[in-house]
């Protein structure tokens, strides 16, 4: 949905921060978390260059130049954290992404405010559970002692601990977070799909087009904004498939399958002292991303969308 | 948490040792001669009898004496108070909720003591990394609790001296009887403190009978169906025992994990031996693949709980205490009153019991590795005069009085009628007592030797000290005992092996074969910096100092 946006008159730099004061203290204490938890810490990102020893100091310890990153791309453990990265981060694309724009799709036809409401908030719910209780709950159904597989024990039939089981923990876990993230996502769907002038339903309606045709040429198009702006975010984090989930569920299935780039990390660099390691593996995820992000807003842009902002 | 919990701390200490690495440490190892000058004399004390004496075993072995009852008769052995005015602040791990500060309890020791202590306890769960921002800026409090655990992380050789006080002068030979309740702390206790043939920390809670944990059982369930723990024998009893025990229909396994506390039968050190002068690491022991393919076969066998193999150990003691598993491997702090109160909770027949150390082929005699005397070892600033280190030794004297004395009582249940009441003759905490009197904060400076003791719970007392006496004859010294190593920081991860450890996990969860195992051990050898790791420990280690044996 590009529509040219009016010329507007461009205050001046001396008026706009008086105007625009309220605006500008509402967003002070999120710049304020940025800048603490996410822009100090960037000075950390030395250690990757050292071989960082805690008690010495970041200012005394060894340079090491590019000698964590030899090591690093030399672990062929660290490549299976990679690929194993790589090919959750395309399951969930395919499998995770669309089901929360399918659903606010559907929840957008239900009429009934009431219906509405409730289905949202029952979906909406399990986005507040930790990891640790997601998991547990799963555990719980269908690990080898959970609900599932009691019943299948009482009647005599084949068991399948499907917590454990490492070829379909991708699937295990893309599950996981449709149950616990799908229904959140459909929020900024929603949002969208508000957006659009209900005036074109129905001229659509009048002009004879059914429900199918005006979803198609309609409700779609004005949702494709805002699916591009989602895929450019989606793609920029690919290497970022989650830690916790990982963490707590690392040992059930094993490290060959279970090991992704910030688990790694946490193993390799912090678990183990090896802290410039770890950081070396950071970095080069955040250098990945970084150009991933980049070229898929550089794709967007060039496809006339607006991607991660209006160019 | 009172002082057992904290010995399954303990027990964790070679995992924890294992996660740590190491700082570059100058001070290297003791020297035998240097060593045993700067080592204080031992001049046990015994005003309290205990109601189960301590039963010697081998190489220095013994069991902590037991009490079934609380002392009535409450002896004093500081004579006035042994401070004289001084301010001081001392930091100490805690693993538990933080008690408010400038309450009721540090003011009644404060009293007693003579001194203004201000007790700063740190969280235990982040203290590795408080305290190296301490040395950095070079801000050690007066008093600091340092759990040798930690010491290579701590680099503690290299605090020694610069950072730390030289106890050396103060308490060696004949010199610490003027701390009658510190000389009282056996000498091996005081090795731990020790770095470069000078003495700096001052041990708490050292024992003869420190071991790396037990496999624990459900006592009450297995003499229900019959079976006694003597008669597990060897790792084939065990294996059968599975079968047995096992009934996945009404949701009850055998097994939670036991991997590493078995390594005894087996006979699989800890991390290192010494065969024939040469240095020899766990991975190239053939033993500790057989113990790896019995623990893989338990797995296959179906003996183990799937949450445990799910890896979901947190929830380990609730599964215990509810009876869907009955074999669980511990620390032996496991065994204490808190244990007990959950335990019978959940079932009221609760009890714990643990299987005596056995050999796995069952004929050969059961062997099992000594842990060092204590992981709790405090350290003095090394910016205090003479006469502040001198008050504080004082201080420490009172903390480290006999089990039942008076100053016992104080230092663990305060004050009587505030802190505490006598119920049917055991120390009960009143409501400012639990929330005030902690055993982590001042028994962590100093402490006296352990003893076992859970007043309430009488039959958790008899049943570790029949234990520890059945098994004391088990003990050895491995080699390294007590000695203090240091390694430098490029070797950290080389110790910690994690690629193995997980290729280690997986197989004894029955994922992987151990050939793989194998495999994952000769990548670590060359590329993962096994051989170098061996190599430095050989040249630093061995060869300078001995075994240590």
């Amino acid at each position: 949905m590009t529509t040219p946006h009016p010329l507007q008159e461009r205050p001046g730099r001396r008026i706009r921060p008086r105007r625009d004061r309220s605006l500008l203290i509402m967003v002070a204490p999120a710049v304020v978390l940025l800048l603490v938890f996410n822009y100090a810490p960037l000075f950390g990102l030395f250690t990757a260059f050292q071989y960082y020893d805690p008690p010495v100091g970041v200012g005394n310890s060894e340079w090491a130049g590019f000698d964590q990153f030899r090591r690093l791309f030399a672990d062929p453990l660290f490549w299976g954290a990679l690929r194993n990265t790589l090919c959750l981060s395309l399951v969930q694309l395919v499998l995770f992404f669309p089901i929360p724009i399918a659903l606010a799709l559907l929840l957008n036809s239900v009429l009934s405010v009431r219906v509405r409401t409730f289905i949202q908030s029952v979906v909406y719910l399990p986005h507040f559970f930790s990891w640790v209780l997601v998991i547990t709950i799963f555990q719980q159904m269908l690990g080898g002692a959970g609900a599932l597989n009691q019943f299948l024990r009482s009647h005599d039939l084949q068991t399948w601990d499907i917590t454990t089981d490492p070829g379909t923990f991708v699937l295990l876990v893309t599950s996981q977070v449709v149950w616990k993230e799908a229904g959140w996502g459909i929020v900024v769907f929603l949002a969208a799909l508000s957006a659009i002038d209900p005036g074109l339903y129905e001229a659509a309606a009048v002009d004879g087009a059914g429900p199918f045709r005006r979803m198609w040429h309609i409700t779609l198009p004005g949702l494709r904004g805002v699916i591009v702006l989602m895929l450019v975010l989606r793609l920029g984090g690919a290497l970022s498939v989650g830690f916790e989930q990982f963490l707590i569920q690392r040992d059930a299935v094993g490290h060959e399958t279970a090991e992704v780039l910030d688990t790694y990390a946490f193993y390799y660099g912090i678990g183990t002292a090896d802290y410039s390691l770890g950081a070396a593996a950071g970095l080069f995820k955040s250098v990945i991303s970084l150009l991933l992000i980049w070229g898929a807003n550089r794709l967007a842009h060039s496809f006339g969308e607006d991607g991660l902002y209006r160019r | 948490m009172n002082r057992r919990s904290f010995v399954a701390l303990a027990a964790a200490a070679p995992l924890l040792a294992a996660c740590g690495g190491g700082a570059r440490q100058k001070a290297g190892a003791n020297t035998g001669a240097g060593l045993r000058a700067a080592l204080p004399a031992y001049v046990p004390s015994g005003p309290v009898r205990p109601d189960i004496p301590s039963v010697a075993g081998g190489a220095g072995a013994a069991t902590d004496p037991a009490f079934l009852t609380y002392p009535s008769s409450r002896v004093a052995t500081v004579r006035g108070t042994p401070g004289r005015g001084g301010s001081y602040t001392a930091v100490t791990p805690l693993w538990g909720t933080v008690p408010p500060a400038g309450n009721s309890f540090y003011e009644a020791m404060n009293t007693a003591l003579g001194v203004t202590l201000t007790m700063k306890p740190a969280d235990g769960n982040n203290y590795n990394t408080i305290v190296p921002t301490m040395t950095a800026a070079r801000r050690l409090p007066d008093w600091i609790q340092l759990p040798t655990w930690w010491n290579s992380i701590f680099d503690v050789g290299g605090l020694a001296g610069t950072q730390l006080a030289d106890l050396t002068p103060y308490l060696a030979g004949d010199r610490i009887k003027r701390y009658p309740n510190l000389a009282a702390i056996p000498t091996g206790a005081w090795q731990t403190g020790a770095w470069g043939d000078r003495l700096y920390g001052i041990p708490s809670f050292s024992s003869d009978f420190v071991v790396a944990g037990a496999v624990f059982h459900r006592r009450d369930i297995l003499e229900a169906k019959g079976i006694t723990p003597g008669q597990v024998r060897s790792a084939d009893d065990l294996m059968n025992l599975g079968k047995e025990l096992t009934d996945a229909g009404r949701g009850v396994w055998a097994f939670d994990d036991v991997w590493t506390y078995l390594f005894p039968a087996w006979n699989v050190p800890l991390t290192w031996d010494v065969q024939d002068g040469r240095l020899i690491h766990k991975y190239e022991m053939p033993q500790f693949f057989e113990a790896l393919d019995w623990h893989h076969r338990l797995a296959r066998a179906g003996y183990l709980h799937p949450d445990a193999v799910a890896g979901r150990n947190a929830d380990a003691a609730t599964r215990f205490y509810s009876g869907k598993v009955l074999i669980s491997g511990g620390g032996t702090g496991a065994w204490s009153l808190a244990d007990h109160q959950s335990g019978t909770a959940a079932d009221a027949d609760y009890r714990r019991g643990a299987f005596d150390f056995f050999a796995a082929d069952g004929t050969s005699p059961p062997r099992v590795a000594m842990g060092p005397s204590t992981n709790v070892v405090s350290y003095l600033n090394s910016r205090l005069r003479p006469d502040q280190i001198e008050e504080l030794l004082a201080v420490a004297d009172y903390l480290a009085a006999p089990f039942g004395s008076a100053e016992y009582t104080m230092v663990n249940f305060g004050v009587e009628g505030v802190h505490f009441t006598m119920k049917d003759g055991v120390p009960t905490a009143t409501e400012d007592g639990s929330k005030f009197v902690q055993a982590m904060t001042f028994p962590f400076l100093a402490s006296p030797p352990a003893v076992i003791s859970n007043p309430g719970a009488a039959v958790v007392t008899r049943d570790h000290a029949a234990w520890q006496a059945a098994n004391v004859r088990a003990l050895y010294k491995p080699v390294f005992w007590n000695m203090n190593i240091g390694m430098p920081r490029s070797l950290s991860a080389a110790d910690a092996a994690q690629a193995v450890e997980d290729a280690v996990k997986d197989c004894y969860h029955g994922r992987t074969k151990v050939s793989e195992v194998q495999a994952a051990v000769s990548t670590w050898k060359t590329g993962g910096g096994g051989d170098r790791l061996k190599q430095w420990m050989t040249d630093n280690v061995l060869d300078k100092y001995g075994t240590g044996r």
